[in-house]
């Protein structure tokens, strides 16, 4: 292909000429049209420049209903502009500006009768409601509403609404949640949740981002801290990423702080999913960076208390020896694992309370610049240990 | 400024910087340097008895020519007060993989900056950087500062170890005062049609490319038209230090590669490490394989847009041509 074709005039914008698109660099691709899945993608892209350069085949015709966003897939451009005409694809064919046709007696009815609220729900999350119920649905369309196709740490909207349905059930029948104190989150603005681990899955994690989901006004989604080892598993980083939660680096957590989110640490890290049955629900040592980024980003901890996530797999035994052979972070023996195979790490259907206590307002004593001191990070993690062992033993 | 030389200008990223001075008023004079004949882009610009635009054919990586360019006097005569580096492509973007040349780039960057430097009237260098000499921990997305760490493992492979020394070596010249140096990290930039720079894994022809199984890393990406406004940005503003510069568009692998016409098959990791073994042996060339493929990120940029003003101005994505197709296109925001 020539470069001369690749490279359009500066000055030039799409449409003003052939020279812009150069040759096919999908012309070589056999079967199947690969790109199908992108066609709604593009009829999301800002509409007058991107029919300008259809137009050149053709006269488009003029937009006659609302856009048609049905079977949209994700993509930057697909959330971007509202299209300005209705279109529909059969299999990589996009027909642009062409709305499907409604019966004249259909589109009446349609316009008298009253709007039942789900009408007002896009066409995808319109499913969604009908599996987890409106509110639910609602709460996630606002979640993605601000965010183009992938935010900068790799959530998803789509991906999270795709995954919602599983979670919420779990949160709604298997585990049983129940939740008190959400008044002790901030509605808006940069905030730590600080909350025990435990259980062999992160699970715990799963049902707080579901709980604070449900019950903020507005919704927030929690942005959970992963450890390292979990971004290093296939599939799993790019699951855990798609549905909110990232891995734990310091530019990370400055980044998500700066951007006003609510930020869900467990600081035990991983030595608080590798508790022994005896040690259930007595807290591990604390990491302290998520109280020096509180500290920088002038946000409020809040301590949490997650009750049932270490009774949803309680470890006998911790063969560390056999772990560190194999670079896991333990080799743990429960009640079924390894019997049953790894059926056997499944949670078992415990009832989880999860109890949100009073904000600890410490950047209000204390100045950005005490973030520099370990001593009085070390102080302020203590007090927030004390504060989560509290809830815990108060709620148990 | 009275005169600006652009390096690398008959490819298609310098060739994108070359048009924009070209248009700006505030630039007198272009010399634009090359290794092959001038591009036919170039043609309407080099019209007249004196014009804005000239064009030189050097080998950038050889240490006479260019120094002997930087003594001529038609160089002093041209009055030039800034150099654009833009960096040779690891691959050609036309042809199969350049791999032997690769080495050239940090020549090439050392010759430059010691050149600007020498010369009387170069007061500015602005040199254009990889965003994958970043070390990237574990996970889908690694949010990137300029001041994060860079990658310094022996390991890494030579198609990026390249980058990571002469972005030391522009580093290492900031604090001086004679020269003002200024480093713009780019993410994988993408133009209208689908050509790639600078993803080791992408850039070059189009056609499939192997990547490991259960990794879908998000990659940044920017309109090589954000690239020329964020040079001229960076010429305007006489900032020196590491910008990142990216556009607004982060998107998984996967996706980049389907956009940009690179089918990526995926592949177990022992199983690539083999494929990547066999080819080396078989004198294939160097199968591109490492963190880059695994683990993601996303460049603040909130740097460049403070000092340098840069604000991306191009969205990506697939548009429908003229004859049906959907391809890959850089359209104002």
């Amino acid at each position: 292909m020539s470069s001369d074709e690749q490279l359009p005039d500066p000055t030039s914008r799409p449409g003003d000429g052939d020279s812009a698109l150069g040759s096919d660099p999908f012309a070589d691709w056999g079967g199947p049209d690969p790109l199908a899945p992108w066609l709604d993608a593009l009829d999301r892209i800002a509409a007058g420049e991107i029919l300008a350069v259809a137009a050149e085949s053709g006269p488009v015709t003029p937009p006659r209903e609302p856009a048609a966003i049905d079977e949209i897939d994700e993509g930057p451009a697909a959330l971007a502009a509202p299209s300005a005409g209705a279109r529909t694809r059969r299999r990589g064919v996009s027909l642009v500006g062409k709305p499907a046709r409604t019966p004249r007696r259909k589109r009446e009815a349609a316009e008298t009768a009253p709007r039942a609220p789900e009408r007002d729900l896009l066409p995808e999350l319109r499913t969604l409601a009908r599996i987890v119920g409106e509110d639910p649905a609602r709460r996630l369309a606002a979640i993605g509403s601000h965010i183009d196709g992938w935010d900068r740490f790799g959530l998803s909207p789509r991906a999270l609404q795709q995954a919602f349905p599983l979670f919420y059930a779990l949160y709604r029948h298997y585990f049983r949640v129940r939740s008190e104190g959400h008044a002790n989150v901030p509605v808006t603005g940069p905030v730590v949740l600080a909350a025990n681990h435990g259980g062999l899955l992160p699970f715990d994690g799963a049902m707080a981002v579901v709980d604070l989901l449900l019950h903020s006004e507005p919704p927030r989604l929690a942005r959970a801290i992963l450890d390292r080892f979990a971004g290093a598993l296939p599939w799993i980083n790019v699951f855990m990423a798609r549905v909110g939660q990232v891995v734990g680096t310091h530019e990370n957590f400055s980044r998500l702080l700066d951007d006003g989110e609510a930020v869900l640490v467990f600081p035990e890290g991983i030595d608080g999913i590798r508790k022994t049955i005896t040690q259930r629900y007595r807290l591990q040592r604390f990491h302290v960076g998520f109280v020096e980024h509180a500290l920088r980003a002038r946000a409020p901890i809040v301590p949490m208390a997650i009750l049932g996530s270490d009774d949803q797999a309680p470890i006998l035994f911790d063969v560390k020896p056999l772990a560190r052979w194999l670079g896991l972070p333990t080799a743990p023996i429960t009640p079924t694992f390894p019997w049953f195979g790894p059926v056997g790490l499944l949670p078992y259907p415990v009832r989880y309370r999860i109890v949100y206590g009073e904000p600890l307002c410490f950047h209000e004593r204390f100045s950005a610049s005490s973030a520099e001191d370990p001593a009085i990070v070390r102080a302020l993690a203590g007090q927030v240990r004390r504060a989560v062992q509290r809830l815990i033993d108060g709620h148990r | 400024m009275a005169g600006v030389l652009v390096t690398h200008a008959d490819q298609p990223l310098g060739r994108r910087i070359v048009k924009l001075l070209w248009h700006d008023a505030d630039t007198s004079r272009i010399v634009a340097l090359g290794e092959g004949p001038p591009p036919r882009a170039f043609d309407r610009f080099r019209i007249g008895a004196a014009p804005r635009l000239v064009y030189e054919q050097l080998d950038h990586a050889r240490q006479r020519s260019v120094a002997e360019l930087f003594r001529s006097r038609r160089l002093r005569d041209l009055d030039i007060q800034a150099v654009v580096y833009v960096p040779r492509h690891g691959t050609s973007p036309e042809g199969p993989p350049v791999v032997a040349r690769v080495p050239a780039r940090t020549a090439e960057a050392r010759l430059f900056l010691h050149q600007a430097l020498e010369h009387r009237s170069v007061r500015s260098l602005v040199a254009l950087g990889s965003a994958f000499v970043y070390k990237l921990a574990p996970g889908n997305a690694n949010h990137l500062v300029e001041d994060s760490p860079l990658d310094l493992d022996p390991a890494v492979p030579a198609a990026l170890r390249t980058w990571i020394d002469s972005d030391m070596l522009f580093q290492a010249e900031m604090s001086g005062r004679r020269l003002r140096v200024a480093l713009l990290r780019l993410p994988t930039v993408v133009a209208s049609g689908g050509y790639v720079y600078l993803h080791p894994l992408l850039e070059g022809t189009g056609g499939p490319r192997l990547c490991p199984l259960g990794f879908d890393p998000l990659c940044p990406v920017v309109a090589d038209k954000d690239v020329a406004h964020a040079v001229l940005a960076t010429l305007a503003s006489r900032a020196t230090g590491v910008f990142n510069v990216a556009g607004r568009e982060l998107v998984p692998l996967s996706v980049l590669g389907r956009w940009t016409g690179r089918a990526l098959l995926p592949m177990p990791g022992p199983l690539l490490r083999l494929a990547g073994r066999s080819a080396a042996r078989l004198g294939l060339g160097e199968a591109f394989d490492g963190p880059l493929l695994r683990f993601g990120m996303s460049l603040d940029t909130r740097r460049a847009a403070a000092e340098l003003g840069f604000a991306p101005r191009y969205r990506i994505g697939l548009a429908r041509a003229g004859d049906g197709a959907l391809r890959l296109e850089a359209v104002a925001a």
